[in-house]
């Protein structure tokens, strides 16, 4: 099954001067796929990425998720939207840091409220072990290291059983063994969960290892 | 609680000196709104006080009306034309012939206080060489006492003498010393129709004013009509009081329907203190906005530093799914209880700084203490005024963060 499809994609950057920033972008992903989109910096992926995660709706052309087209959605039917099948890891972990692990980690499905608090609990609890990381769940988000944190946030892109995980450069901040951490993890979300995966990476190791390269230069596909 | 409200509750006690802050702002504000408020009106109230322990709200008494009428009505027949030159109001009568009457009648209006007559009428009084004019003022000494408290006002003697012999006066302090007598000494007495009479002094009285006590001859009513001559029921001013006086108005009119004589109320006889009345009222009220004005800018300034201070957590948030509804939902939950807290803090502040105020001495005419007001509105109104005002200081960022597209943030 499609996991997602992108139609003939435009976007243009207006300030300072008009850029054309994304070229007649057009391309599908299978479900179970863990896709890398790569290119030089400045070449569009992450612009890309953001089309694609329903955030930034500034754009031409058709993208659908999922069976269900999110283009021309209206923002809050995209919040929802981003609540049951987007899950984002950023960069930056961007986990709210007074809060505690757990709490992060349940937030979206608490937003959902598809299940009951003692379910997802459950399900938070069995990723933290998932990644790894069983026995941080009352400590303060702010308070864990880095690698820690961003398994955290992968966690929290996971809570929903979202159909797409997407990732900003997600091993960007982590040193090389975190960094094989979190990309064993994500193979093993494809691998065993079935899980679609698209991560922008800079890193040339980590995107070899993926299922498919998207690559991406001077905004066209290669 | 659903996930915006635990949201809200962790932003909020996550860090205790920022809460504290925008407490303090609206603690500040709101305890600053019940002070003022509650001293200004106190200040008004006792000056009105004061105003009427001399004054009553409604003075009965003969006086000429103010348009002429005329003496001969327009002819009917367009031919002939009325030409009455010299066209003036001539008073025949003076006085209150019968005073006891419109007293009757003042019974039957139900928010009069107190009704007193007087017989006032200037003369002359001696002591040996020395002489002044005065004025003398007959009383009915139980009801003068009951409209103006006069025996808090006497340092010598009692009010009650008056009634107890004939040919006693009451000298205000100022006038007496003038002639030069004490309390039991003899005065010599001579009115404008040219009658003379002795009177003992029983008693000195002292209201703080000047003129009047240099110039005040106290007598008992009684004394006064036999001494001019006049019948029993004879006074020339009523004086009526009301419950409230700014019902002064509405009740003369009331009663000017039941008597020709003139009906006023204080309010027409005293413009300038009506009008002076009326500027307190204003500068407090201008006083009071300024300071909720005031006060919201800062509740304002702090909630919008607070939202802008969360700005990427609005944009995870919005990542993971929560709408801009779910947003200011957070906020608003914030600002609410920031709102709640700073309140009622603010009242019991506010209410302390009276309390503190009010045993603040202050000797000066009739107080003793500084003037204060307690009225159960203020505080209400503070307290209303100032959850809207945080409610509005949290709303107006929190849309405006709700609105952000979470890509600037987070890519920003």
């Amino acid at each position: 099954m499609t996991a997602l499809s992108v139609d003939k994609i435009n976007k243009h950057f207006y300030d300072p001067v008009d850029f054309h920033v994304l070229k007649d972008i057009s391309f599908e992903i299978e479900q179970g796929e863990f896709v890398a989109i790569i290119g030089k910096s400045g070449s569009g992926k992450s612009t890309l990425l953001y089309l694609l995660s329903t955030m930034d709706t500034d754009y031409d052309g058709i993208i659908s998720i999922n069976g269900t087209q999110v283009t021309g959605l209206r923002q809050n039917q995209l919040a929802s939207f981003r609540n049951e099948h987007i899950g984002f890891v950023f960069q930056f972990h961007f986990l709210l840091p007074e809060f505690s692990v757990l709490d992060n980690i349940m937030l979206p499905a608490l937003k959902l409220k598809k299940k009951s608090k003692e379910e997802i609990e459950n399900k938070a609890m069995e990723l933290l072990t998932l990644l790894d990381i069983k026995g941080l769940e009352r400590k303060k988000a702010s308070k864990i290291s880095g690698g820690q944190q961003q398994r955290v946030a992968i966690a929290r892109a996971l809570i929903n059983s979202p159909a797409v995980i997407m990732g900003d450069e997600p091993t960007g901040n982590l040193d090389s063994k975190n960094t094989n951490i979190v990309f064993d993890t994500f193979r093993q979300l494809a691998k065993e969960q079935g899980q679609t995966i698209i991560a922008v990476t800079h890193d040339d190791e980590f995107a070899a290892n993926c299922d498919r390269i998207i690559e991406l230069s001077d905004g066209m596909l290669v | 609680m659903n996930v915006n409200q635990k949201i809200a509750n962790i932003f909020l006690t996550s860090r205790v000196r920022q809460l504290l802050v925008a407490v303090l702002s609206v603690t500040f504000g709101i305890s600053m709104y019940v002070f003022m408020n509650s001293f200004m009106q106190g200040v008004n109230q006792e000056q009105t006080e004061i105003t009427f322990t001399a004054m009553s709200h409604i003075k009965i008494y003969n006086e000429l009306p103010n348009e002429v009428h005329p003496i001969k009505s327009a002819p009917k027949d367009s031919n002939a034309v009325l030409l009455v030159s010299n066209n003036r109001n001539i008073r025949y009568t003076e006085g209150l012939k019968n005073a006891d009457a419109i007293k009757q009648e003042l019974t039957q209006i139900p928010n009069i206080t107190g009704v007193t007559a007087q017989l006032n009428q200037n003369i002359f009084i001696r002591n040996g060489v020395s002489q002044a004019s005065a004025k003398l003022s007959g009383i009915e000494t139980a009801n003068e006492d009951q409209l103006f408290s006069t025996s808090d006002y006497l340092v010598e003697g009692n009010l009650s003498d008056l009634d107890k012999q004939s040919n006693v006066m009451i000298l205000g302090t100022g006038l007496a010393k003038m002639i030069g007598v004490k309390t039991g000494n003899n005065v010599s007495v001579l009115t404008s129709d040219g009658l003379s009479k002795s009177f003992k002094i029983v008693g000195l009285i002292e209201t703080g004013s000047n003129s009047t006590d240099r110039t005040r001859a106290l007598v008992s009513i009684q004394t006064a009509r036999q001494l001019l001559s006049e019948n029993r029921s004879y006074a020339t001013e009523v004086l009526v009081n009301v419950e409230d006086y700014n019902d002064a108005r509405k009740t003369a009119a009331v009663i000017q329907q039941l008597t020709d004589y003139k009906v006023e109320p204080w309010q027409e006889g005293n413009a300038q203190l009506d009008s002076s009345s009326v500027l307190r009222d204003i500068i407090a009220i201008a006083v009071s906005l300024t300071i909720l004005i005031v006060a919201g800018f800062g509740i304002y300034n702090i909630m919008n530093m607070t939202v802008n201070e969360k700005i990427k957590e609005i944009a995870i948030l919005k990542a993971m799914g929560f709408n801009g509804k779910d947003v200011v939902e957070i906020f608003l939950t914030q600002s609410v209880i920031i709102g709640l807290i700073g309140g009622l803090t603010g009242l019991m502040l506010g209410g302390a700084i009276v309390k503190i105020v009010d045993n603040v001495p202050f000797e000066m005419g009739p107080l003793t203490t500084l003037p204060v007001a307690y009225d159960s509105s203020d505080y209400i109104m503070a307290f209303a005024f100032g959850i809207l005002i945080t409610f509005i200081a949290g709303y107006l960022p929190a849309r405006k963060a709700s609105q952000l597209d979470p890509v600037d943030i987070l890519r920003g």
